[in-house]
This record gives structure tokens, sequence and C-alpha cells, in this order.
């Protein structure tokens, strides 16, 4: 398996999860948009599993790698936030999400590299960026919600911040899981749990936002539009400690968490 | 962004007093000596600060007024500030904790670029630290097991931050520079100062693994990899190899790890030799299948001992391989302790040893030399808060599992 075979696995998935996002407006359709949602899954799935037995190691080195794993858990995010909440439009959301990382993944890939240096060969590796991305997923449905409730200020608002403080304690649990992970990990590569290494900097920023957001909403439950707000401010936290730490001045060079700038 | 409630007013106020207070602290009296709260002074202040926060505790159960400590705006207040400190500190360069700032200017001197070592950090997070014990010890004097996530999350935060704060400067973190067959017992610290330790390291061989060699196309005039932006390279991974790279047809014919290169007059080949200082390289036949020309040569990453070599294809491009990526290092050390112990182990990168309350990490090797490095850097860590903080960290992760369940209400 190689990266030039991955339209052949992203195009049915995409149009598995984009005909199921259409299902689902419609009650009676319900069980066909999960099961075409797996379906699409299980597609993506396969094309992850076969990159990572051809590469010999896990494919959650380089950035097109972790955004492979984001458009995978997106759809899934999305399925399990439908089905227990009834969503209808959610699907389409997390579909359309993920068909944005799928479209970069393939215009813009990035080089992708069999190496993997010792600093990354670790049993750690795998649950830690997993975890992450799996985090991120979350809130970035999370925040498609939060948006949608500032945009669209429905009659159903206060079931639907609901689900973003629903969503945020699924993902934050997720991101303190990565997070002590990524600290134990530390200790065994680089010597001590936490360097404040630029990535790790704004690892600490991410979590204090979403952690901000959860005590404010159990102190003021009625001031839902600041609550959206800080929920698209810990988001933007989220992608600057994601890749916008590869851009950053004040980071380049400086960071030992960047390791796709060599061949 | 916040609507002026009652206490937010005074967590904002709180927070700015502190943050000023530290900034002056920080303008006449430099930043916070890193070593400072060295033992025992840690564990007497850490001690103090335990004892006062059970002592304010106690008193807010009686003057309701301070409660406000306890609560929700405190915590929202503080987390920000602190938050607000994190983003100066991600959007700022930092430097070494030991550089030496006071005969700088301007912003320097705020202490920003060494937040984690400036007033205004470290008087935010005490703030958070005693926020944060108050709320657990209100919440543990009305304990009911409903509260169980709710104490593994706060109390787990605590003890971590509380480790993690007061161990920070009974932390060592040394460097040692290991020869081979020569033992060493003398580190450097972050200050370039000598110490002696109580164990020595002997380097009995110092081994790096490495992946295939890759073959890759090069611009002749401007050495960049091609195509442009989005290079292609081959692992050659056994012998004989056939693969492709644009429009020329390789067939890799010899394949040798351990090679010198020997010149006469004006051509370059490459015999098998496994002594020191050996290099790596591959005999090429290449096959262009537009044009149908032919070319065939050795190529080689060469090193510090024999030239690499590089196979011209035409007036645009050569065959290159270029330097081989490490899969492993590993140093095999004897270690001997002042007890007369001694011990035959591997160190390797996410490998360290333990011994003697030292952890003892791979760093670095002689860079020049590469595989052939006659000695190998070792980081040595102790850290006897570890354990402090470890317990933290697993009452978090219990903590985050109840995060998660108790995420699902009825909506």
């Amino acid at each position: 398996m190689q990266w030039n075979h991955f339209l052949y696995f992203a195009f049915p998935s995409a149009v598995c999860w984009a005909i199921a996002a259409i299902l689902a407006f419609k009650p009676q359709h319900y069980r066909k948009s999960v099961v075409l949602t797996l379906a699409g899954v299980v597609i993506f799935s396969l094309f992850i599993v076969g990159m990572w037995m051809s590469l010999e190691r896990p494919p959650l080195r380089t950035m097109g790698e972790t955004r492979l794993w984001y458009s995978f858990f997106l759809p899934i995010a999305g399925l399990i936030t439908f089905m227990r909440w009834k969503y209808k439009w959610i699907l389409s959301f997390s579909t359309l999400l993920s068909l944005i990382f799928i479209c970069i993944n393939i215009f813009r890939p990035e080089i992708h590299n069999k190496a993997l240096m010792p600093a990354l060969q670790s049993p750690w590796f795998a649950p830690h960026v997993i975890v992450y991305m799996l985090a991120y997923a979350v809130f970035g449905v999370a925040t498609i919600n939060a948006l949608y409730l500032l945009i669209r200020k429905t009659e159903k608002q206060a079931s639907s911040i609901a689900l973003c403080d629903n969503l945020v304690y699924v993902g934050s649990a997720f991101l303190i899981v990565g997070m002590l992970f990524g600290a134990i990990w530390a200790k065994a590569a680089w010597g001590h749990y936490w360097s404040w290494d630029p990535k790790e900097t704004w690892a600490a920023a991410t979590w204090m936002g979403y952690i901000i957001y959860i005590h404010f909403r159990l102190h003021k439950p009625s001031e839902k539009k600041t609550a959206c707000y800080l929920l698209i401010f810990s988001f933007i936290l989220l992608q600057v400690c994601w890749f916008g730490v590869n851009y950053l001045p004040a980071a380049r060079g400086n960071s030992v968490h960047v390791y796709s700038q060599n061949l | 962004m916040w609507k002026q409630t009652p206490g937010y007013i005074e967590g904002w106020t709180i927070c700015s007093g502190l943050f000023i207070t530290g900034i002056v602290l920080q303008l006449y009296s430099g930043k916070i000596a890193p070593d400072l709260l060295h033992f025992p002074i840690n564990l007497i202040s850490g001690v103090l600060f335990l004892i006062g926060l059970l002592l304010f505790h106690l008193i807010s159960i009686k003057v309701k007024g301070i409660q406000w400590f306890a609560g929700y705006a405190a915590a929202v207040t503080s987390l920000s500030s602190l938050l607000l400190l994190v983003i100066i500190m991600g959007l700022t360069r930092q430097l070494p904790s030991s550089y030496d700032l006071s005969r700088e200017n301007g912003f320097v001197r705020t202490g920003f670029m060494q937040m984690t070592v400036s007033w205004p950090f470290i008087l935010l997070m005490l703030y958070f630290l005693w926020i944060l014990g108050l709320v657990v010890l209100r919440r543990l004097s009305r304990f009911k097991w409903k509260d169980t996530g709710f104490v593994f999350n706060h109390l787990g935060l605590f003890i971590a931050l509380f480790g993690a704060v007061w161990g920070s400067a009974d932390l060592q973190r040394l460097r040692m520079t290991v020869s081979m067959d020569t033992p060493e017992w003398r580190a450097t610290n972050e200050k370039n100062e000598t110490v002696e330790l109580p164990l020595a390291i002997e380097l009995k061989a110092f081994t790096i693994d490495e992946y295939p060699p890759k073959l890759m196309l090069l611009d002749n005039i401007t050495g960049e990899a091609l195509p442009k932006k989005e290079p292609v390279n081959v692992s050659v991974e056994t012998c004989p190899f056939e693969a492709e790279l644009l429009d020329w047809k390789l067939e890799i014919v010899k394949d040798l790890p351990y090679a010198a290169g020997i010149s006469n007059s004006d051509t370059l080949n490459y015999v098998e030799f496994h002594g020191e200082g050996a290099t790596s390289a591959l005999y090429v036949k290449a096959h262009n299948v537009t044009d149908d020309t032919r070319k065939e040569g050795w190529v080689s990453c060469g090193n510090y001992l024999f030239p690499y070599a590089s196979l011209r294809l035409n007036e645009k491009m050569s065959l290159i391989m270029p330097e081989r990526e490490p899969k492993r290092y590993a140093s095999d050390v004897m270690v001997y302790t002042k007890s007369g112990d001694s011990k035959e182990a591997s160190i390797e990168v996410n490998k360290p040893l333990s011994v003697a309350g030292w952890k003892i990490y791979q760093l670095s090797y002689d860079e020049t030399l590469g595989k052939w490095s006659r000695y190998s850097v070792f980081e040595l860590v102790k850290d006897p808060w570890l354990p402090v903080v470890y317990s933290g960290i697993g009452m978090m992760l219990v903590g985050a599992v109840f995060l998660f369940i108790s995420a699902p209400k009825k909506i």
C-alpha cells in the first residue's frame, strides 16, 4: 500500500459518508446512514492498516499521516454523536470536515518517509498520537456545534449547548490521557516529563482553554454565547498546538516535536 | 468578554495584582534563581504551604467571605490569567533558565523569555495551586461517593503540580561524555560545572543500526532534490533490486554495506571492507526509458574516511545516496557504583538505564564519525520528586476515565 493508492480508498469512503449524511435528514433512513457511515470507516481503515503494514511502522509521524487519522476519527465521532443524540445535521458537518482533510492529503501530500527515528520508536507512540487525534476530532465536532449555535440561534439552544458540554467532557478526557501518556513517554525518551517545549506549551494552553470552558459552563450556565466563543478560542489554541508550532517563529528550529523536516 | 458579575471582578483584581507585583519584583530583583528551592528548603516551604492551605480552609468554614477562593469564579480567573502567560510563552522564544538576563533591556527584562522562572508566572502558578488545594479540601471535607471522579481529577492535578513545582530545584540533569574503554565519573551540569558522581560508566561498544540505503535524484546545478517540492526516493532493501525514479529504470547489481572507496587516477571504485570507517555503496545500472540512454557506476553516501560518489545521469541530474538514517543507536556499558556493584547494560534511545537513583539516557555520539564513533554522550537525570508527580499523573488518568463516563448527561 502506498500513498498514491489513497484516492481509491478515500473516494469510496467519502461517497459512503456523503450519502449517509444526506440520508440522516430522514428519520426512516436512520439505519441506512449508520451502516453506510460504518462502511466508509471500514474502507478507510483498510488504507490505514495497509499503510501501517507497508511502512512497517504506525503511520503517525508526518503531518499528512496525522491528518489521515483525523479524517478517520471525525466520521466516527460524528456517528457516535448522531447515534447517541440523534442530531440529523451532525453527519453532514463531520463528513465535510473530514473531506477537507482528505483533500489536503490528496492535493498537498507531505513527504512520506518510511524511516522512524529512534526517539519515536516507543510503545507510547501510537497511543499518544491516536488518543490526541481522537480528542481533536471530538473537539472539532464541538466547535462546529458552537459555530452553528452562534449563527443560527435556534429555539432548542439549551439542548444544543448541552451537546457541546458532552463533547468537551469526552474530548478533554482523551486530551488529558494523550497529554499524560506524552509526559510519561517524554520521561523515557528525553529525561523529563515536561520541558515546556513549544508543542508542550501550546498543549498546556489548549488543555487550559477547555478546562476554563468546563468551569465557566458550570458557573454561568445561562451565558451560552460567551461559552461558544470560549470553545472556538480553545479550538484555535488547539490548531496552533497541532500544526501552528511548525510555522511559529518562536518555535521554529526550537522544538523537539518537529519530525517531518528531514527527507 | 465577561459580564461583570460578582466574583469575577475580585478574581481579575487579584490576578492583575499578582501579575503587577510579579513584574515589579522581576524588574527590581531579577528572575527567581532556578536552584532557590533546593532540599530541604523546598520540603519545609512545601509543608508550610500545605499547613497554610489547611488553616485557610478551616478559617473559611467560619468566615464565609473567603469561601470565594474555592469557587468557580476564582478557578476561571486564575486559570485564564495563567493561560495568558502560557500563550505569551508560546509566542516568544524561550531561553534556558540558566541564561543571565540582568544586563538585557526592554522586553527581555520582563522575564517573559524565561517564563517558567519569572516572578509573574510563579506567583500566578502558586495562586492557582492555592485555589486548587482549597477546592480539593472543601470537597474532601464533605465527601460523597459521587465526588470520586472530581477528587481524582483535582487532587491528581494538585499532587502532580505540587511535585513539579517544589521538586524542580532538586532535579539534576547532567551530561557525560564517555570514551571507549575509559571509565568516567565526572559530568557537567547546565552551567558547565563539573560534578563528580557516585557512579562510573565505561563504554564497551557503540553501535548504530541504519535504515536501508536510499537513492534519489539531484539537480546538477541547484543541488535540489528532484522533482522540486515533492522529491522522490527509493529504499534499496535487497540486492539485486529494481526500481524506478522518474523516467529512469534502476537496477542495483551490488550492495556493499561495508565498503571502502579506492580511487585510481580517474575512477572511483568500491570494494568490500569490514574495518573501521567502512561506508555504504551501491553499484547501479540506470536506463532511461524515454531516450534509451544507459549509465552505470557506483553510488555512495561516503563518510569521514571515504568520499561520496554520485552517478551523473545526464546534463540535468545525478543519482545520489543521502546519508543513511539511524534506526537505532545503542551503547553497551559497564556501570560501577560506589558500593562496589557493577552492572552490564545496553542503553538506547527510549530505553534509559536506572542505577542508584539515576536514570541514564543515550543522548548523542560523535556525529562526524557516525557509527564509528569512539565516544557516547549520556544524560544522567535524578528527580527525587518523580514518585510524587507520577502518583498525581496516575490519579489524573483515573480521573479522565470518570470524566469520560460522566459526560453523557440527559438532554
